[in-house]
C-alpha cells in the first residue's frame, strides 16, 4: 500500500530520536570537519552510500511491518534515495525497485544496480506514475523520497549529532531541495537549541523554495526549469509536509550561483579532503560568498556522488 | 620501546585537538581516513603529543620532514603558542609549503640530503627544541592513538595494513594493537620503489636504501627510512609487508575518491593498494595533501 498523510502532524524531536537509536548499527557517525577558523562541515558523503539519503531511507524500511516487507519497497529518485533505499533494502533483505529519471547521472544508475535494485529509467515528469504503477502491481511499500515522516525523522538525525559535536554552533547551512532533510535538522535543532538559526541554501537555477519562503506560501516552478542546476539533486521541490517543517522552523535561504557551486566543490576537496558533488557543495558556497553573519557555522555537505570527471574539470 | 600506557596518555592528551576519524566500509574492508584530521594527515596526532609534553618551548620549535609532519608541528605550534621553523625539501609539492607557511611557520627550502644538518643547526643558533617526524618516543606515542580506535571501533579486526616510511604510525599503532588483541596481524605497507623496510624485515636487519632512489616514488611522504628506535618497534610487532607498483597507488587514489569520497595523497593510499592485494583488513588511509592538477589527472 501506498503511505498515505492523514494529517498535517509534524515531526517530533522524539521521532527523531527513535531514528537515531534505530538507524546507528547502519550509518556512519560522520565526523564535523574544520574548513576554515568559521566553518566546519558535516560530512555526510561519508556514508557508505555517499549521501545522508541513507538516514531516512534505513529509518522508513525499519518501520515497515515485517508482514509488508516480503512485497518490497519502490522509490523514486533523481539519485541518491534510489542508491539509499537499494542499500538499506539490502541491508535488511527487503527487494527494491527504484524508478530514476532519465537525466541522472550513470554513476548513481550503476550504484543503484551494484546494491541489488532492480532499476526503472523513465523521463522526469514521469516518476511518480511510475513509481505509483509499480506499487499496485506488487503490493510494495512507496518510499518516498522527502514526503514521509519516518524519512524526515531519520533524516533530522544529521541535526541531533550536529548539536550534540559542536555545542557552540550558531547558525547550520543546509542544501534543500524536496526539504527533507532541512525539515528534520531543524525539528532536531530548533527542539534542542532554539537559538541557533537554520539557514536553506539552494541553486539559483532552482531557488522554488527560496521564492516560497519570501512569497509565505508554496511556489511551484516547473520541473525542466528546477533541472537547469548542475546540482542534480536539488531538482525537486518541497511537498506540503517539508513546507509545513520549513515554514514553522527555518530561519532564512539563500541562492548561489553555478560557477560559486563550483568553486566550493574545490575549495571542499582542498580544504577538508572530502570528495563533494555539487548538490553537497551548496551550503558551503553560500558561506563563501554570502554575509551570513551567522557566527560558528556548519554546512551539511550532504553528498558526494560526482562523476569523476566533472570533478577532475572542477580541479584540474 | 614505547609502552600501551604512553599511547593511552597519549590518547588523552590530543583527544581535544583531533578528529576521532570513522571506520568507513570500503572495498574488502575498512579504511581509517586520516586524512580527515585539520592538517590533512595523522602527523597531527604525533606532533600535538610532543608539543604537550615539551618542558622548555620558550625558544620555539624546529622540524625538519617532507611535508605532513612540518604542518602537524606548524600547526601543533601554533596550539600551544609556541614559535615553530621548519626545514623542508627542494622536492616538496608546494601545497604542502603554503599549508606550512599559511599555519604561521618560518619555512627554510634545503636539498633533500640537508635537512637533518639544517634542522640542527637552528636547534643550536636559537636554543630551541627537535620535534622529530618519527624518531622520538612521544611522536610515536602520538600515531598510536590510530590503532586505540581502530580496535576500539572494530573488536572482531583481524589485520591492520599501515604505510611504512620513518616508521612511527606504524610503531605506534603496532604497539597499541599487539599490547591490546596479539592475536591482529599488522601489516606493513611501501611501494616497491621505497621498500627498504620490507628488504629490512626479509633481510633481519636493518637495510638502508639511498635517499635519491627512494626518491623515485610518488609517494612523497614515504620516502624516509627508520631510525634505530622505530626499526626496534617494527622488527618486534610487524608481521608482513606488501609492496605496491606505482600505478596500484594511482589506482587507489582515484578509488578513494570515487567509492569513499576522500581526496588521499599518493602516500596515504598505499596502505590501500596494499590491502586490494590482501583482500581483508583495515588500512590507514594517512594523508590527504595531493596536489589537485595530479588529482584531477588521475580522475580524467
Amino acid at each position: 500500500m501506498t503511505c498515505i498523510i492523514d494529517d498535517m502532524r509534524l515531526v517530533t524531536l522524539e521521532d527523531v530520536q527513535a531514528a537515531a537509536a534505530a538507524i546507528a548499527p547502519h550509518v556512519v557517525r560522520t565526523p564535523l570537519l574544520t574548513f576554515d577558523s568559521g566553518l566546519t562541515i558535516k560530512a555526510e558523503n561519508l556514508q557508505p552510500i555517499g549521501a545522508f539519503k541513507q538516514r531516512g531511507a534505513v529509518n522508513a524500511l525499519q518501520r515497515i511491518p515485517s508482514e509488508d516487507r516480503s512485497r518490497g519497497v519502490v522509490a523514486y529518485s533523481s539519485g541518491n534515495h534510489a542508491q539509499a533505499v537499494a542499500f538499506a533494502a539490502k541491508t535488511l533483505g527487503i527487494p527494491a525497485a527504484i524508478v530514476v529519471p532519465e537525466n541522472t547521472p550513470q554513476l548513481k544508475i550503476d550504484a543503484t544496480r551494484a546494491h541489488g535494485a532492480e532499476v526503472f529509467v523513465v523521463g522526469i515528469t514521469e516518476r511518480e506514475s511510475r513509481a505509483a504503477e509499480l506499487v499496485e502491481e506488487r503490493g510494495a511499500t512507496l518510499i518516498p523520497p522527502f514526503d514521509h515522516p519516518d524519512v524526515i525523522a531519520g533524516q533530522g538525525t544529521v541535526g541531533l549529532e550536529i548539536v550534540e559535536d559542536f555545542p557552540d554552533v550558531a547558525t547550520v547551512l543546509v542544501p534543500v531541495s524536496g526539504g527533507g532533510l532541512i525539515s528534520g535538522v531543524a525539528t532536531a535543532i530548533k527542539a534542542l537549541r532554539p537559538n541557533v538559526r537554520v539557514v536553506g541554501v539552494e541553486p539559483e537555477l532552482a531557488g522554488d523554495a527560496t521564492a516560497s519562503f519570501a512569497a509565505g506560501e508554496l511556489v511551484r516552478w516547473d520541473a525542466h526549469d528546477r533541472a537547469r542546476t548542475s546540482a542534480d539533486g536539488l531538482r525537486a521541490e518541497p511537498s506540503d509536509l517539508t513546507w509545513a517543517h520549513i515554514r514553522e522552523y527555518v530561519d532564512d535561504f539563500v541562492t548561489v550561483s553555478e560557477d560559486e557551486i563550483r568553486d566550493a566543490v574545490k575549495q571542499i576537496a582542498r580544504r577538508t579532503r572530502v570528495v563533494a558533488e555539487p548538490s553537497g557543495a551548496v551550503p558551503v558556497a553560500a558561506y563563501l560568498n554570502r554575509d551570513l553573519m551567522g557566527g560558528p557555522t556548519v554546512a551539511v555537505v550532504s553528498g558526494g556522488n560526482i562523476e569523476p570527471a566533472l570533478l577532475a574539470s572542477i580541479l584540474g | 620501546m614505547i609502552t600501551l600506557s604512553e599511547v593511552r596518555s597519549a590518547a588523552a592528551v590530543i583527544a581535544p585537538h583531533v578528529v576521532r576519524t570513522p571506520l568507513l566500509p570500503f572495498g574488502p574492508g575498512w579504511i581509517k581516513p586520516e586524512n580527515l584530521q585539520p592538517v590533512g594527515a595523522f602527523k597531527l596526532r604525533g606532533a600535538l603529543n610532543a608539543l604537550a609534553r615539551l618542558t622548555n618551548s620558550a625558544n620555539g620549535v624546529v622540524a625538519y620532514s617532507s611535508g605532513n609532519h612540518a604542518q602537524a608541528v606548524a600547526y601543533a605550534a601554533r596550539l600551544h603558542g609556541v614559535p615553530a621553523a621548519i626545514v623542508m625539501p627542494d622536492n616538496t609539492p608546494a601545497v604542502k609549503i603554503e599549508a606550512t607557511r599559511a599555519l604561521g611557520a618560518e619555512v627554510f627550502i634545503v636539498g633533500i640530503t640537508e635537512r637533518v644538518e639544517r634542522a640542527e643547526a637552528l636547534v643550536a643558533e636559537r636554543d630551541a627544541v627537535l620535534i622529530p617526524p618519527f624518531d622520538h618516543p612521544d611522536v610515536i606515542a602520538g600515531q598510536g592513538t590510530i590503532g586505540l580506535e581502530i580496535v576500539e571501533d572494530l573488536p572482531d579486526v583481524d589485520t591492520i595494513v599501515v604505510p611504512m616510511s620513518g616508521g612511527g604510525l606504524i610503531s605506534g599503532v603496532a604497539t597499541a594493537v599487539k599490547s591490546l588483541r596479539p592475536d591482529v596481524r599488522v601489516i606493513g605497507a611501501e611501494p616497491a620503489l621505497a621498500a627498504d623496510i620490507a628488504e629490512s624485515l626479509e633481510t633481519g636487519e636493518l637495510v638502508r636504501w639511498d635517499p635519491l632512489r627512494r626518491a623515485e616514488t610518488a609517494a612523497d611522504a614515504l620516502r624516509d627510512e627508520p631510525s634505530a628506535l622505530t626499526w626496534a618497534h617494527i622488527a618486534k610487532y610487524v608481521d608482513d609487508v606488501v609492496t605496491v607498483s606505482e600505478d596500484e597507488i594511482f589506482e587507489a587514489v582515484g578509488a578513494l575518491a570515487r567509492r569513499a569520497r576522500l581526496v588521499a595523497e599518493p602516500s596515504g593510499a598505499v596502505a590501500v593498494a596494499a590491502q586490494a592485494k590482501l583482500g581483508t583488513g583495515v588500512a590507514v588511509v594517512s594523508g590527504g595533501n595531493v596536489d589537485p592538477a595530479l588529482l584531477a589527472r588521475l580522475l580524467a
